[in-house]
């Protein structure tokens, strides 16, 4: 228990709308642990309860039912919340405010001295790459840089535990980038990283943690190397073919067929006689380029979950 | 804990400080005060009486309408536009950040206020009538009862629409502002709507409390132009409008501290 960072357990959330008092199950029995020192990707389609679990978290809502620890402490903790560095879903802030005084405040509320904030707030906006508008008022602020000026603010008590939602949201891909160099920075420094992302290529590239959430219910957790399947869904193979040649039965049996030019590109089936295939190919004159096995990507396991959690729905229409 | 609410507080100001509406209500207060000057002329030897009336009225009035404005809008928007989500999970209690707003908007009403009674006291000295220090004690009394419509305005932001906050916080105004006269009204009435009235009367506000010239205390008629009250009245009432102020907001954050923020 000591080396979590967050402890979840059974959480459920339900919703009454308002006029018809019909329930909205929003989180169904969620538990997970994030270890501490770790990056967790919590993942998941819109609408799944990605940030009704991480609100619930940082004690915005109130559970239905089940418990959550924050760095060893009850949620709701003011204690927890002084080592807790939050950046909300799309984050909007106080428009009027310049980025230096949004992290002024965001340290008052922590109670830092006058001095820390001052230094913290210009390490911070150098950090996000927002020195030049410092002098504007955030209503001035792209999206991306008001998600900037989220992070930055999220960092000023130096916290323990890091709980951004959609970090990556409204980034062009070099701000995506900067953001994950920074997420991985972080858990350098010792600090637990919580993201939520339906961005699969972030996660595969950074996290330690996974877990995968639909429907308000937990899909699958753990790390990206246990949840993926390790057995071999197919042989992707390379080849050039020589100048006018054909690729002949070269193709028969296999799937996703690409060719570019003198090269061929396509996927055996996982139980294929390779050896028998390669010995065809170069009897046609072809050469091999590469010969790789193909495994499940997060991205596999992402759509079977999620198509399963959508399955009893389907199955009732 | 103190550090904290001031942050809030004056974040507050700075947002308020930017809403235009409020440059428009001093233009009404300065425009009221030359109304009365108008007023005056028609009335013989009454100028004195009407101007200083006119003019305790409008920072009564228009405080009272910017109080409610402020205090329906300001902690709606921030659940609205979603600013409370980065504050409330940071290490700050939701009762802190209620109070917090309600100092914030305690500033600029008070600005406002020593705004409105500037531009009052001008008048009264551009035309010679001089200031006593019953004009200072009518405006120390117009100034609680704005605070104090400003914790029912707040009371009911936390946990309704601006629309419905406001329509609750005029009512409550309304007959704060004429509780003798309800009283009296209901005197001759049936037992049961005596009864109803004087349990009304109960949970609302004695804002008439604060609103005192050109009428009887104690059985003596006072007004501005006069001695008006005691400082022990205006103590009394203040203490009063105190006391709802706490009231109003203990049950406001009790009802902040429940709330989702989805």
């Amino acid at each position: 228990m000591a080396d979590l960072a967050i402890d979840v357990r059974d959480l459920t959330k339900t919703y009454r709308t308002p006029l018809a008092r019909r329930k909205v199950e929003a989180l169904r029995g969620v538990t997970f642990s994030v270890e501490r020192g770790h990056i967790f990707g919590f993942v998941g389609p819109n609408g799944a309860g990605k940030t009704t679990a991480i609100r619930t978290l940082m004690g915005l809502i109130r559970p239905t039912s089940g418990s959550a620890r924050i760095l060893g402490h009850t949620i709701p903790s003011r204690e927890a919340r002084f080592k807790v560095g939050f950046l909300p879903e799309a984050p909007y802030f106080y428009d009027y405010l310049t980025v230096g005084e949004l992290l002024d405040l965001a340290g008052r509320l922590f109670g830092l001295s006058a001095s820390v904030r001052k230094q913290r707030a210009g390490q911070l906006i150098a950090r996000v790459g927002l020195e030049r508008a410092q002098s504007q008022s955030l209503k001035k602020f792209s999206k991306g840089m008001l998600q900037r000026a989220g992070l930055a603010q999220a960092l000023m008590n130096d916290p323990e535990l890091v709980v951004l939602d959609e970090p990556m949201s409204g980034l062009d891909p070099i701000g995506r980038k900067e953001v994950r160099d920074l997420i991985v920075e972080l858990r350098d420094q010792g600090k637990t990283v919580f993201f939520s992302t339906h961005i699969l290529t972030d996660v595969e590239a950074i996290t330690d943690q996974v877990a995968i959430i639909a429907r308000g219910q937990l899909q699958a957790h753990g790390t990206p190397y246990e949840l993926v399947k390790r057995t071999i869904l197919g042989i992707d193979v390379m080849i050039r073919l020589p100048a006018e040649g054909e690729p002949g039965d070269l193709t028969t049996g296999a799937d996703r067929v690409r060719r570019h030019g003198d090269e061929l590109s396509l996927t055996l089936p996982a139980d294929a006689d390779v050896d028998a295939w390669i010995a065809r190919a170069h009897a046609a004159g072809a050469k091999i380029v590469q010969v790789s096995p193909r495994h499940e990507t997060l991205e596999d396991l992402f759509l079977r979950e999620v198509a399963s959690a959508d399955a009893p729905k389907e199955a009732r229409t | 804990m103190i550090g904290r609410i001031w942050a809030i507080a004056l974040n507050t100001f700075r947002e308020a400080a930017r809403i235009r509406v409020l440059y428009g209500i001093l233009v009404l207060v300065v425009g009221a005060n030359l109304l009365a000057v108008v007023l005056g002329e028609m009335v013989t030897n009454e100028q004195a009486r009407v101007a200083r009336d006119v003019g305790i009225t409008g920072i009564s009035l228009f405080g009272s309408l910017t109080a409610i404005f402020l205090g329906v809008f300001l902690l709606y928007t921030e659940v609205q536009r979603r600013t409370i989500h980065a504050i409330v999970a940071k290490p700050i209690e939701r009762w802190e950040f209620v109070v917090g707003k309600y100092l914030g908007m305690v500033l600029v009403l008070t600005v406002l206020v020593a705004l409105f009674a500037v531009a009052m006291v001008a008048m009264l000295l551009i035309q010679d009538f001089g200031v006593s220090t019953a004009v200072l004690k009518a405006v120390v009394l117009a100034w609680f009862e704005v605070l104090t419509v400003a914790a029912i305005a707040i009371f009911f932001s936390s946990f309704s629409t601006p629309f419905m906050s406001g329509i609750f916080a005029l009512a409550m105004w309304g007959f704060g502002r004429v509780t003798p006269d309800i009283e009296a009204a209901s005197r001759d009435a049936a037992p049961w709507i005596r009864t109803l009235t004087k349990i009304t009367l109960e949970i609302v506000p004695d804002l008439h409390l604060f609103a005192v010239s050109g009428r009887s205390i104690d059985g003596e008629h006072v007004s501005v132009h006069a001695d008006l009250v005691s400082w022990g009245y205006v103590a009394m009432a203040s203490l009063h409008g105190l006391g709802w102020i706490v009231g109003l907001l203990a049950f406001a954050a009790l009802l902040f501290h429940r709330r989702d923020f989805v």
